[in-house]
Order: structure tokens, then C-alpha cells, then sequence
């Protein structure tokens, strides 16, 4: 598979514009094919088509214009592009990524660029395209398996954890399965108790399973690379939220080599009197509240953005922790058996323990299924305010 | 005419077709119903007498999609309008099953004995006769509690070897747990089936890590077993997928066994589903075996077997006898050429009879008369009929049944004792392979304190605390593999 001729892009996708076509000159004059087929949503061009690599695109990242912006969703979609390019044997497969662009366009242009036999859309079946994906990665393929949320993952979870994370082990390390479960997690705005939950702790607790949360556009860009090429399963937990938000990229994170170690943490912002240790769309808030609190009481905060929640890097937490004798995590979960629960568990059982001059707090969402209502969501999990309040009472500064 | 060409000419008008008999016929389902339902007049044959068949490649799908004349009809394969209000709960007559040898194996009146060289028939018998015998020493085994646990496949032997015959040596099998004869037949040794069992130093297949009967054997192409039902099936139809697009392995094909319980399982439905619609070669090999452990087929499904929901995915379909081990080999192989001519799945339901326990956690005798189990195993021995067959071809006499069941016996036996000494894997495999680690990558840390906690542990106590002492050297290098380093905390 590997040694086909990177040429087979061309035939592959021209293949499949002739096969639409030739139906729909065959169709009823009445409807035709293709205006059923394709959904109403209006084909926006590319507002960034800097970042994206196809046939007859020059790629101006690697210009001389310099550092730029980039959405999440940019980042997303021209680091899975990348990846189609570079490697043959990936391809997405799930609910409405093909003709729709995914539910959150995150796989927009790719079918007319790779075609149907490499962004397929699916029967509703998770369960099924979910156990597909384990099977062709069995088989040698390294699919990307999109799921419209994570909430809807859980009707394929044993397929995730139970084949897909034990099958390397199972088989005495001679069979790999590199798929990338991938989608939006966690709460978005008005979506109710059935769309809203955090699933970092689920899957950070299966030993066989990567576990990535990232933040920024350089993250989904790094990471998702990196979860692409890496040879275990990896789920890669993205924010709704953040999709649309825009962050600054550099030259070198736009260029088609640049990935981030799995396993590694940043420290998004250096300070010397709290470590807040966070994740996804946390990160913003934890960012926004180190701001304000350095702005009205000097106190300087260090935000540790996790990047990636299994494996996860303690050591530089404990670094951290050793430095500012203060720690609080952060995150959008719940907070029985979290990942700050995690987290402040291995801190107590290193090194770092005999340095903390408070007890570690947990900051999460509420402890009830998420409301619907709009102010009652509001509530339901933690901003930029409550970030502020916590650690302020924290430092002893209320 | 061929038959397509008609059906396309069927769903230019309006109204039935013409051939279609006038009157209404009645007929049973194949479950006696509180009140039978009549069938609606289908054609089922053309003017010839010919089955119907709506052909179901990738290629056919795609095809027939451009011909539906209108939107309303989309989602139907060729349906014409009628004025009738026709009920129906079955698309054809009970499904027959497919057999060429009788219970006595002989062959049945009309029909066909597929292409089979002496060589390939002995071959089959051979792996046949063996498995009843490593069943039973690895089940006697688990009574002694020499191993955790063992599944037998006797009742089932046809199915399992005949499917496993007809496939070609780089296919991709996926199993449930029963098939380990069709394993063996793939060439999987005994040395390596009992290591598996034992988990001893020279299973490489799962280093000790699974329950016995889970194999794996990737260089067989037979997938690692996993114990939640049906969930091969899902990744059945995504390696099919996976040959669909591999272009250096077009002529390659999937085999998934599944059991009639497993059918019940949503991951069936998902698995058939996406198979048929996004295509690629995959015979589905149902062994309807009468039992999911203890739940019989009367608790089980309410339609006509497993066979009936085939045509309702859009997949061809057989019903064979699962105990005549000639009718599953020509059945598979015609499901292996559909499939791989097609790029598509094809369902293949083989009617037989667990004769021996689910497992070693269940003891049939409580849901099952005994005699029902005695009456299979001796009216119709899936053995025993196919023994006749080469009987009659002059293939096989009484004296190489004595020399075969002595040299299985001792083959059995040897690797059997051979595998129960043989010591356990090295005590650090218990720490490999959690995640594949790439070139220039670290383990885990988490992964690398566990195994320094074991090493410290065991530098400790390995050698002062008795039980300790005593289970270190039953593994390769007795633990000094993990004492090569600290412990945190030590």
C-alpha cells in the first residue's frame, strides 16, 4: 500500500466527479441527483488558502510573508490534508465528512481533493464505522475516524478501548492498530446533558490509548500530525468552542514537517506564585485570569497547558509545583475521578508534595448532568471569573 | 435477456410486471406463525424458472442508483407501484440449505461434488479428526486447572475446516473463538496452539497476555480473538474496506465467523451494514450452531435464521448444511469468488450443532437432554459423513483411520507435554507493547516506574519470601529481566 505512486490521488478523485456526473445526466429531470446529494450549505472559499497543499495550490506558508494567524479549524483541516498528502494509506471515515465537510467542516475540501475512496461517508452506525476503522488499521491502513462528538462515541466505546487500545498488547506486540478517533469534546453552548460531556478522563484512564486535548492552532496542527503518524490509537479530543477562534502560527508550525511530541506539556505562561495546570478551552480562561490578577495584584501565574492527557507529562508539574509551591488544575470535566483528581493524586505521591505550601485545588465543571438552559450552563462550568475568585482565595488574597 | 436488463426494463413501468402470475398463492414462513402470513406476489424466477437475483457488485450498486427514475423511489432496489395492500414477513419461501452429501454421506440426488483433489480431502479430514482430540485433552486440562479456560468446537468441525479450505493463503480471517480448527488448518502449529493455551515462552502470538483460545496469528492473517462478541465483525468490514483500496492485494478476500448469538448484536447489523455499502470482499460465515450458550434459537430470533437477513442488506446469501463439510467448502468457495469478483460481502449461514459445552464455564447437561447431543453426534456426524465420502472414493480405509488417530493421538500429547514445561515468558513482557513506541521515542514513564516497582519488589523479597522464590522460576531469566533498575520510592 505504502509504495502506490502518489499519482493515484489524480485518478482516484477525478474518477469519482465522473461517476456523480454520469448519474445525474441519467437522473429524472425532475431532481437531479447531485442537487440531492449535496447538502444546502453554501461552498465558502477558502478564507486561508495559505495553510492548504492540493494540485495547483503553491504553498505561501513557507514564503518570506512570516508568521500569521490561523483557526483551529484551519489548523485541523490543513494538518489532516498534509497527512493524506504525505501518506497514502490515511483516510477519513465517518458521519457526513465527505459531501457535508463534517459537521463542523473540519474536513472541508478534502473529498473533491482525495476522493470517495478516501473521505467516506457513512451509514449512522458508530458502532460500525468505529469497528471499521480498528479493522482496516488491523489490515495495514491508518485511518482518521471522525465522530460528530465524542458524546456519540459512547455507542462505540468498546471498540475504542476494548479492540482498538488492547488489540498491540493482546497480540503480543506484533499487530498495531494507528487510528485517530477524533471530534469535538466537551460542553458547547446550549447542546444539553447528552452533548456535553468531557471524555479526557474516560479514555485517560485505558493504558493502549493516547489521549490528546489540544488548545491552540499550532497544537491541533502539531498534535494531530503527530496522532496521524503515531503508531498506537489515539483519541484527540478537540473543543467546538475553539474551532472558529483564531491564534497566532509561526513559518515553522505551518510548515508540512512540524509536529509536537505526544506526552509533552507547555507552559503557555511563566509565573512564579501559582502552577494552574489545564487543558482544551480552559487554557484561554486560565490565560485571560493570569492576566487580570497580574494586572490588579502582581500575583503571577504559571499555565501549564497539558497538550496531552495520557501519557501524561508529570514531570513538568512537578517542576512547575516545585518553583510556584502552589497548585490548581483546571478543566471543563466532571470533577469525580478528573483529570485533576489525576493529577493532584500523582503530585501528592511525588516529590513535589513536601513543596506545596497549600493544599492543590480542583476547579471543574458542576457535579450534575449539564443544563440546558442557558443561564443555568453558564454556571455549570468554570471561566475566566470563577478562575480568578479560586485562585485569589487560594493565595490567601480574599 | 439477461436478468438485470430486465429488472431495469421492470422499473420503466408502472404496475406490476407482466409475467407475474394472476392469482395469489399462498404459502407458509418458515416459523410456524399464529397466523401464517401470505406472501405477495413477487416474481421470484424469471419465464425460465431461473432465481430472480438483483447482482450486487460495487459497480451494480452505483449503476442501479442512476437508474431510479425518481427521487420518491430512491432507497428501493426495483419496486413498481400497486394497488394491493401487501403485507409480507419473508421475501421468499422458508430458505433451503445447501447440502451435497446425505447424513450417511452419500452424495444427494442432482447434485454436484465440487472440485476437491485427494490431497486437499485428506488434508480437511486430517485437521477434522484432529481437533476432537486437542479439544479434548486442552477441556480435560482445564478440569485438572492446568489452564484458566477452553472452548471446544466439536459438533462443528465441517463448517469450521470446509470454510477454512476454501479460502486462499493471503486471506484475512476474522474469528469468533471457536475456530481453531480452521487455524490449524492454516497451517498454525499444535507447538503454537498449546503455547497460546499455556501461555508459556514460545507462544508468540499473545506472549502470555490472553485467556487461552484468544490466538492470534498475524503471519496466518487470523486476527487476534477478541472476547466481546461481534466486535470482529465491524473490523471484518473495515479490513475488507482495507483490500478494497490496496491495490496490491485485489484478489484477496475476508472470512468473519460469528455464531448465531453474535447476530443478535448490534455490532452484526453495523458490521453488514457499512460492508454493503461501502463495499470490499467479506464472507460472512455465521456458524448457527442451534446455541448461545445456553439460549436456543427458539429464544434467539423470531425470523427465518440468520440467511434471511442477508437479502435485506443487499448481500448475496446461502443457507448450508454446516455438518456437510463438502457443501461448505463449494458453498465458500462461490461466496469467496462473489465476494471478490464483486468487492462485496456475501452471507454464508451454516446449519449445525454444538456438541460439546459453550465453554468450561457452562455444563450443557442443565439446558439440554443429553440424548438430543447423542442423537447429533451419531445420526449426523459432520466426521462421520465426510469419512464416508472418502470412503467411497477409495481415498481412505480402516487401517489409515487406526494409523491416524494413533499419530494424532501422540502429536496431541507430545505438544500438550511439551507445552506445560516450557516455562513462562520473561516477567518484563508484562510491561511491553501497552503502547508501540516509536524510533527516537521514550516508553512511558508511567509504563518504566511500574516495571522498576516490580524489579525493587523482587530484589527485596525474590529471594527471602518463599512463595515468591518459588513462582520466580517458572518464568524465563526468573524476574532478573525487571531488576535491572531502581524503584522510585525505594
Amino acid at each position: 500500500m505504502a509504495s502506490r505512486a502518489a499519482s493515484r490521488l489524480i485518478p482516484s478523485a477525478s474518477r469519482s466527479i465522473r461517476s456523480l456526473s454520469t448519474v445525474s445526466s441519467t437522473a429524472s429531470k425532475l431532481v437531479s441527483r447531485n442537487a440531492l446529494a449535496s447538502t444546502p450549505v453554501a461552498r465558502v472559499a477558502r478564507s486561508a488558502p495559505k495553510f492548504l497543499v492540493g494540485q495547483g495550490q503553491t504553498r505561501s506558508a513557507s514564503s518570506d510573508e512570516g508568521a500569521s494567524t490561523m483557526t483551529v479549524r484551519e489548523a485541523l483541516n490543513s494538518a489532516l490534508e498534509e497527512e493524506m498528502i504525505r501518506d497514502e494509506t490515511v483516510f477519513i471515515i465517518g458521519e457526513e465528512v465527505a459531501r457535508y465537510n463534517g459537521a463542523y467542516k473540519v474536513t472541508k475540501g478534502l473529498l473533491d481533493k482525495f476522493g470517495e475512496d478516501r473521505v467516506i461517508d457513512t451509514p449512522i452506525t458508530e458502532s460500525g464505522f468505529t469497528g471499521m476503522a480498528v479493522g482496516a488499521a488491523l489490515a495495514g491502513l491508518r485511518p482518521v475516524c471522525e465522530f460528530m462528538t465524542w458524546n456519540f462515541a459512547m455507542q462505540s466505546i468498546d471498540q475504542i478501548v476494548n479492540s482498538g487500545g488492547k488489540t498491540y498488547y493482546m497480540s503480543g506486540g506484533n499487530v498495531p492498530c494507528p487510528v485517530t478517533f477524533r471530534g469535538p469534546n466537551g460542553a458547547a453552548a446550549g447542546v444539553g446533558a447528552q452533548h456535553s460531556q468531557d471524555f479526557s478522563a474516560w479514555y485517560g484512564s485505558i493504558p493502549g490509548l493516547k489521549v490528546i486535548s489540544p488548545w491552540s492552532a499550532a497544537d491541533c496542527r502539531g498534535l494531530l500530525k503527530a496522532a496521524i503518524r503515531d503508531p498506537n490509537p489515539v483519541c484527540f479530543l478537540e473543543n467546538e468552542l475553539l474551532y472558529g477562534v483564531s491564534f497566532p502560527i509561526t513559518k515553522e508550525e505551518l510548515s508540512e514537517d512540524f509536529t509536537l511530541p505526544i506526552g509533552k506539556a507547555k507552559v503557555e505562561k511563566e509565573g512564579s506564585d501559582v502552577t494552574i495546570v489545564t487543558h482544551s478551552k480552559m487554557v484561554t480562561h486560565a490565560l485571560e485570569a493570569a492576566e487580570i490578577l497580574e494586572k490588579e495584584t502582581g500575583i503571577k501565574v504559571e499555565v501549564i497547558n497539558l497538550r496531552s492527557i495520557r501519557p501524561l507529562d508529570i514531570d513538568t508539574i512537578i517542576k512547575s509545583v516545585k518553583k510556584t509551591n502552589h497548585l490548581i488544575t483546571a478543566e471543563q470535566g466532571f470533577p469525580a475521578f478528573g483529570v485533576g483528581s489525576e493529577i493532584i493524586a500523582q503530585i501528592c505521591e511525588s516529590s513535589a508534595f513536601d513543596f506545596l505550601d497549600a493544599p492543590p485545588e480542583r476547579v471543574t465543571g458542576a457535579d450534575v448532568p449539564t443544563p440546558y438552559a442557558e443561564s443555568l450552563e453558564g454556571m455549570a462550568f468554570p471561566d475566566t471569573n470563577v478562575l480568578v475568585k479560586v485562585i485569589k482565595r487560594h493565595l490567601y488574597r480574599q | 435477456m439477461r436478468v438485470d436488463e430486465k429488472l431495469t426494463l421492470l422499473l420503466q413501468i408502472t404496475g406490476p410486471p407482466p409475467n407475474v402470475p394472476p392469482k395469489h398463492h399462498t404459502t407458509t414462513t418458515s416459523t410456524p406463525l399464529p397466523t401464517p402470513t401470505p406472501l405477495p406476489i413477487f416474481p421470484t424466477a424469471d419465464e425460465k424458472g431461473r432465481p430472480l437475483y438483483v447482482s450486487g457488485s460495487q459497480a451494480e450498486r452505483m449503476a442501479r442508483a442512476g437508474r431510479m427514475s425518481s427521487p420518491l423511489r430512491r432507497g428501493t432496489h426495483e419496486s413498481w407501484w400497486s394497488s394491493e395492500m401487501g403485507w409480507f414477513n419473508a421475501v421468499a419461501k422458508t430458505i433451503p440449505t445447501y447440502r451435497v452429501l446425505d447424513e450417511e454421506g452419500h452424495l444427494v440426488r442432482g447434485s454436484q461434488t465440487p472440485e476437491i483433489s485427494q490431497d486437499e480431502a485428506l488434508a480437511m479430514y486430517r485437521t477434522m479428526t484432529l481437533i476432537p482430540i486437542v479439544d479434548n485433552v486442552l477441556y480435560q486440562s482445564q478440569r485438572q486447572g492446568r489452564i484458566s479456560f477452553y472452548m471446544q468446537c466439536a459438533g462443528e468441525e465441517a463448517a469450521i475446516v470446509g470454510s477454512s479450505a476454501a479460502m486462499l493463503a493471503g486471506d484475512e480471517m476474522f474469528g469468533q473463538y471457536r475456530e481453531s480448527a480452521a487455524l490449524i488448518h492454516r497451517g498454525f502449529t499444535l507447538d503454537s496452539l498449546m503455547a497460546q493455551c499455556f501461555g508459556n515462552v514460545e507462544d508468540k502470538g499473545t506472549k502470555g497476555r490472553m485467556m487461552p483460545v484468544h490466538y492470534s496469528a498475524p503471519e496466518l492473517g487470523f486476527h487476534t480473538i477478541t472476547s466481546p462478541l461481534a466486535t470482529q465483525m465491524p473490523q471484518a468490514a473495515g479490513a475488507a474496506y482495507a483490500l478494497k483500496l490496496d491495490e496490491e492485494r485485489q484478489g484477496d478476500c475476508v472470512i468473519c465467523y460469528f455464531g448465531d448469538g453474535a447476530a443478535s448484536e448490534g455490532d452484526f447489523h453495523a458490521a453488514l451494514g457499512m460492508n454493503s455499502v461501502l463495499g470490499g470482499p467479506c464472507i460472512w460465515f455465521c456458524r448457527n450452531n442451534g446455541f448461545a450458550i445456553s439460549t436456543p434459537i427458539i429464544d434467539q430470533y423470531a425470523g427465518d435464521g440468520i440467511a434471511s437477513r442477508g437479502p435485506a442488506y443487499g448481500l448475496d446469501t446461502i443457507r448450508v448444511d454446516g455438518n456437510d463439510a463438502l457443501a461448505v467448502l463449494s458453498a465458500v468457495r462461490e461466496a469467496r469468488r462473489r465476494a471478490v469478483e464483486g468487492k462485496k460481502g456475501v452471507l454464508v449461514e451454516a446449519m449445525t450443532y454444538r456438541v460439546g459445552h459453550h465453554s468450561t464455564s457452562d455444563d450443557s447437561s442443565m439446558y439440554r437432554p443429553i440424548e438430543e447431543v447423542k442423537e447429533w453426534s451419531v445420526v449426523d456426524n459432520p466426521i462421520h459423513r465426510f469419512r464416508a465420502f472418502l470412503a467411497s472414493k477409495k481415498w481412505w480405509s480402516e487401517e489409515d483411520e487406526k494409523k491416524l488417530l494413533a499419530k494424532n493421538k501422540s502429536d496431541v500429547m507430545r505438544a500438550f507435554g511439551r507445552a506445560e514445561k516450557l516455562p513462562k515468558p520473561k516477567l518484563g513482557e508484562m510491561f511491553n507493547d501497552v503502547w508501540g513506541v516509536g524510533k527516537g521515542e521514550e516508553v512511558p514513564g508511567v509504563i518504566m516506574e511500574q516495571r522498576a516497582e516490580l524489579g525493587r519488589l523482587l530484589k527485596k523479597y525474590g529471594d527471602v519470601w518463599e512463595p515468591w522464590r518459588r513462582e520466580r522460576k517458572r518464568f524465563v531469566e526468573e524476574g532478573e529481566d525487571v531488576m535491572d533498575c531502581d524503584g522510585r520510592g525505594s
